[in-house]
């Protein structure tokens, strides 16, 4: 069966900063997102995660390459149309919920103004119907409407970003690290949320986290990205249980497991990017397993197979 | 005995939200010692940022401590500090930073958007240390270093806005360790950073301890960095410690039922397709004054006390001990979830 594709990025080329400075933060990423599933981007921190949600969001410019939504272009120039339908589909939870939210204005408005954007006729009643809705979602208690952000702790922070996003019922969500500042029954309660709205609506969502123990329960998919270069990219068990390229490696051996005996014991796997002979031999995309892809060149991708 | 560098007693901190009284910490006693890591775990808004706010007066204009104490021993001259008695900001300068420093949790806010990294670290550099200007670059480029930014030259001229999540709490870290404090407090220092750089910052946490005899105070939501790094764990609930022990009490033989959700809630023992466990109900309103046991309503197997009188501190262990009625010799025999000696066995991994 065909799976319709929602998303797809093809050679992404992100950069900040001019001639000089300029600064390569995301380089030829692809990847495609089907409908309805939840594909995962883990990596080190500064690897250009956020970037790629942020261009597909179009707050940034793109400087190569192609974003793909339902088949439109969506980076560069696009139609006043495509470009209000793209902001009501498509939400972004962002990853600073200190930066994101608006600290003069109360949680009520925080929450309801992407939907007064969009729904002018909204009357006063129903849109405090729908905050209420959202909060108590998100696990907050609908007081909670008339306080400002600086009263809250950072998890109730985080769950107002959430409740923004989802208020507007959207396609797609990029969700940057939506969870890492909630304790684990709260996170437990995101996730079932989460996952609860895809099953009900068809969601699908672009998972960002470092969490890979979250990430093995939430994703379908992931893509390991290192230095803006997708490195591996399978399905999360085949992927999380035969891990090919020695960053994902390093990924794995580093998680910390709830048992102190188990972590004082344990030996880190330690990734150094000096350990690819590239020079002569450039790494290209390889299948290695049935739809497991790894950047690799010809010799690694024989001997890491063996 | 190991040398206290800390002591809380019976610590109370209320806030006034427009003519409302918010019970934040409800009561808490605990004891810091020199070279430990303790690390505080519990529920989103249990307390956790405020408790430890309040050992560098740093609560907000509208949060005042309205009973206990809390005292500093660490200071060079050996004479302790109270430190909730302390009222102008020009008494906190001299413990902020230099006695007790702070990683806070919201790693944008505690930097200057319009300063450079690199002079936001040195300033910190040359306020506590004594060092001349090359010296304190010098040692700034070191700190870069250490807390695993790469190309720290080009990254030194930089802004905050060109930083990723990641390098701007390392940076956060580098500004913390750069002033030596005796006590460090880690609000959630790891959350944004992929595992393999938040190992190398737990290690980095553990030199530093070793180094320069640190105290450590390290909040986190992830039971693996706990169990990783800390020598002693607090469980927060509702503005209360309901339990504290060794990680290897907490871990292998939790016993408030608070724990028991806690851990019952890691997604390390979920099934893929199902609904991660999640504690019923809601935290307890702190507007209202809680009666008995705070978890009680969320506790499907409370006992009928929990809904009537606050469980005392029970003792399990010369290390551990525990607020709940369940530990008192006339409660039933309730047995701990499942998970509990799932961890014991190794089963997690
Ligand atoms: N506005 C900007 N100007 C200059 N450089 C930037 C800007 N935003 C990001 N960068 C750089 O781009 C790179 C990727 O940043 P990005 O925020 O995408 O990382 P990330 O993968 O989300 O990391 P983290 O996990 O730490 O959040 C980093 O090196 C960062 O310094
Ligand atoms: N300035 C304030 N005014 C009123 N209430 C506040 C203020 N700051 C914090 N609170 C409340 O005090 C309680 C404790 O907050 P705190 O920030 O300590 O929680 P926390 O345990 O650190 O949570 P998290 O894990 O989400 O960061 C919360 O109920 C919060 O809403
Ligand atoms: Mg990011
Ligand atoms: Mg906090």
């Amino acid at each position: 069966m065909e799976r319709e594709v929602l998303l797809e990025v093809k050679d992404l080329d992100v950069s900040f900063g001019e001639k000089k400075k300029r600064y390569d933060a995301v380089k030829k990423v692809n990847f495609k997102i089907y409908k309805g599933e939840t594909f995962g981007l883990v990596g080190e921190s500064g690897s250009g995660k956020t970037t790629i949600g942020r261009a597909i969001m179009r707050i940034i410019p793109t400087a190569g390459g192609e974003i793909l939504y339902k088949g439109e272009k969506i980076n560069g120039k696009i139609s006043k149309e495509l470009d209000h339908k793209v902001i009501r589909e498509i939400q972004m939870i962002f990853q600073d919920p200190q930066a994101s939210l608006n600290e003069r204005a109360k949680v009520d408005y925080i929450i309801s103004e992407g939907l007064m954007n969009f729904e002018k006729n909204l009357s006063e009643e129903e849109r405090l119907k729908r905050v209420d809705h959202a909060l108590s979602e998100v696990g907050l208690l609908p007081e909670f409407a008339s306080r400002f952000p600086h009263e809250f702790s950072g998890g109730q922070r985080q769950r107002i970003g959430i409740a923004r996003a989802l208020i507007m019922n959207p396609e797609f969500i990029i969700a940057d690290e939506p969870i890492s500042a909630l304790d684990v029954s709260v996170r437990a309660q995101v996730l079932n949320l989460l996952s609860d709205m895809q099953k009900k609506h068809q969601i699908t969502y672009l998972f960002i986290a470092h969490d890979l123990s979250v990430m093995r329960f939430i994703t379908d998919r992931i893509a390991v990205i290192h230095k803006g270069e997708i490195v591996e990219m399978a399905e999360t068990e085949e992927l999380v249980t035969n891990p090919i390229h020695p960053y994902t490696r390093a990924l794995l051996s580093a998680i910390p497991m709830p048992d102190p005996r188990h972590e004082r014991s344990k030996k880190l796997l330690v990734y150094d990017p000096d350990m690819h002979d590239y020079k002569n031999s450039p790494p290209s995309w390889k299948e290695l397993a049935p739809e497991h892809y790894v950047l690799a060149n010809d010799k690694e991708a024989q001997e890491w197979v063996k | 005995m190991a040398e206290k560098m800390l002591t809380v007693e019976n610590l109370e901190i209320k806030f006034d939200l427009r003519g409302k009284k918010l019970n934040a910490i409800r009561g808490i006693s605990l004891d810091l010692y020199k070279g430990e890591i303790l690390a505080i775990v519990g529920e989103s808004g249990s307390g956790k940022s405020v408790f430890t706010k309040s050992f560098m007066g740093l609560l907000e204009q509208n949060g005042k401590v309205t009973d206990g104490t809390i005292m500093y021993y660490g200071c060079d001259d050996g004479v302790p500090v109270e430190l909730t008695s302390l009222k102008k900001e020009k008494e906190w300068y001299k413990i902020r930073g230099h006695e007790i420093a702070m990683i806070m949790q919201d790693p944008m806010t505690s930097l200057n958007p319009l300063k450079t990294i690199g002079a936001q670290i040195m300033e910190a550099v040359l306020l506590h240390q004594h060092l001349n200007r090359a010296e304190a670059k010098a040692k700034t480029l070191e700190y870069l270093k250490d807390v695993g930014i790469q190309d720290p030259e080009r990254r030194f001229e930089q802004y905050p806005h060109e930083f990723s999540g990641g390098m701007r709490q390392r940076v956060v870290i580098a500004i913390a360790i750069a002033c030596n404090p005796q006590i460090l407090i880690c609000d959630e220092p790891t959350t944004a950073l992929d595992v393999t750089i938040q190992a190398q910052i737990l290690d980095l946490i553990k030199e530093l301890r070793h180094k320069y005899k640190l105290s450590v105070i390290l909040i986190t939501h992830d039971l693996g960095v706990v169990a990783n790094i800390a020598d002693r764990v607090a469980v927060m609930y509702a503005g209360d410690i309901v339990e504290i022990g060794t990680s290897e009490d907490i871990f292998y033989d939790p016993r408030h039922p608070y724990t028991w959700a806690l851990l019952s809630s890691l997604p390390q023992i979920g099934v893929k397709g199902e609904n991660l466990f999640s504690i019923p109900g809601t935290p307890p309103n702190l507007f209202t004054e809680v009666k008995g046991d705070a978890f009680a309503p969320r506790n499907p197997k409370a006992l009928k006390i929990d809904f009537i009188e606050r469980p005392p501190y029970f003792e399990v262990s010369p290390t551990h001990k525990a607020r709940t009625w369940l530990l008192d010799p006339r409660a039933p025999k309730v047995d701990p979830p499942e998970v509990v000696e799932k961890i014991r066995n190794g089963g997690l991994i």
